[in-house]
């Protein structure tokens, strides 16, 4: 999924997958990601960092 | 789409299909197990099976989070679900997950109040949206799942949500590699490894594979031309008299895991003594209990579990399959009484079980033709 927006605060992303589908993802497990970064999500979390 | 459709490039499959034949070697049979059911569904999905030289067998592995979870567990989840109190939530495939006496979609059905959730923290926000009433979460998965869990317990309790628990059926991957390696009944020459457990826990925790049973293992990702190359790999260092670890999925999994996520899942959990598989019975050390720090978030603690061990249906031969001793078909009740639509068997539920995989994509003939 595609990082679109990011919540520092609460360490949770809306990311878009390629349909456009989009949803909140945790991302404290790759912390620091910024817009356009890729990432690997599973349940909701995303596992690793895919780079932009 | 980036990283997916160069991984399906149908000329570069074929190459790696040539040199998968000019890699064995005549009159050889090689068994080689894919260990995660994300990879049987891609290997059935797109036909990698008959890319393959009739001399290379694919065993399909214990990997499928829904397929190994017995029926007692089942009944378990149900018991709770049908509390007045309880919003009972989990992912959509173990909704159909045949206990003694139906699934939890029969439950739902019947007026238990069980929503699916795509994770945890969807769980997590209907109880906060629901504070009378109290919010079970049924936790499955390996350790690509767990993780998840993990976080969501971690902000149940930052953000004092009291009305939030979790029945952890998490596994982990390793104890039952062991035991199916430990196994007499099967004889296996590689493995394909899980891509995506191995994000969080790397590549390291399957050296045991190579050096304590001399067989090679390749972590591999779940497109058609990343399992290719993994059994290119695999049957590149039988030839070359190697075993070891290498990892094919090198742009996702790091060797050494994501340790942040290992660092909050040694927080959260800890391993029960041991673990019932459906099919493959009690495993030590092989499933996840929240630890004591966590232990006002269990819902086994917070209510009563009836814990009753369920013997699997005589007719399903589920066990079997995850066993890779025999494949999907040869189940007395594959595709007639067990149907993706009215499963016996876990492994007909879930799109990464063996049997859901042959039936969904027509996989029935029992010879293969040689490619």
């Amino acid at each position: 999924m595609q990082v679109e927006s990011v919540d520092e605060a609460r360490g949770l992303a809306l990311c878009a997958a390629e349909d456009g589908a989009r949803s909140t993802v945790e991302i404290a497990l790759v912390e620091p990601v910024v817009p356009g970064d890729r990432v690997l999500v599973h349940a909701g979390v995303a596992l690793t960092g895919l780079g932009a | 789409m980036r990283y997916v459709d160069e991984f399906r490039d149908p000329e570069l499959g074929r190459v790696l299909a040539t040199e998968i034949l000019a890699a064995v070697e005549p009159g050889r049979h090689y068994k080689f197990m894919e260990v995660c059911g994300g990879h049987t569904h891609s290997i059935y999905k797109y036909g990698v099976d008959d890319l393959l030289p009739a001399n290379v067998e694919l065993v399909h592995g214990p990997g499928c989070p829904v397929c190994v979870i017995p029926m007692g567990r089942v009944d378990d989840g149900i018991a709770l679900a049908r509390r007045p109190e309880v919003i009972f939530t989990c992912f959509g495939d173990m909704m159909r997950v045949p206990g003694s006496e139906g699934s939890l979609l029969d439950a739902k059905a019947e007026g238990a109040d069980i929503r699916m959730v795509y994770s945890p923290l969807d769980a997590l926000r209907i109880a906060k949206s629901n504070p009378d009433r109290e919010v079970v979460f049924f936790a499955i998965g390996f350790e690509t799942t767990a993780p998840s869990t993990a976080l969501t317990l971690k902000r149940a309790r930052a953000e004092g949500v009291k009305n939030f628990s979790c029945m952890c059926s998490h596994v982990t991957i390793v104890p039952p590699l062991r035991a199916l390696l430990d196994s007499p009944d099967l004889r296996l020459d590689g493995f394909v490894g899980p891509g995506h457990v191995s994000t969080v826990v790397g590549a390291r925790p399957f050296e045991f594979i190579p050096a304590d049973y001399g067989k090679p293992i390749v972590v591999a990702g779940f497109e058609p031309l990343d399992i290719l190359q993994a059994i290119r790999m695999i049957l590149a260092q039988l030839a070359e008299g190697r075993c070891e670890v290498e990892n094919q999925y090198a742009r996702v999994v790091p060797y050494e895991g994501n340790p942040r996520a290992l660092e909050v899942m040694a927080e959260v959990f800890e391993l029960r003594p041991h673990f019932e598989w459906r099919g493959l019975g009690f495993i030590s050390q092989s499933g996840l209990k929240l630890a004591e720090a966590y232990a006002d978030l269990d819902a086994e603690l917070r209510f009563e579990v009836p814990g009753v061990r369920v013997a699997d249906p005589k007719a399903c031969q589920c066990g079997e399959v995850l066993k890779g001793v025999i494949k999907p078909w040869e189940c007395k009740v594959f595709g007639t009484a067990c149907t993706p639509e009215r499963p016996i068997g876990t492994c007909m539920v879930s799109s990464e079980g063996a049997c859901a995989a042959y039936y969904n994509f027509g996989r029935f003939a029992r010879e293969r033709e040689v490619v």
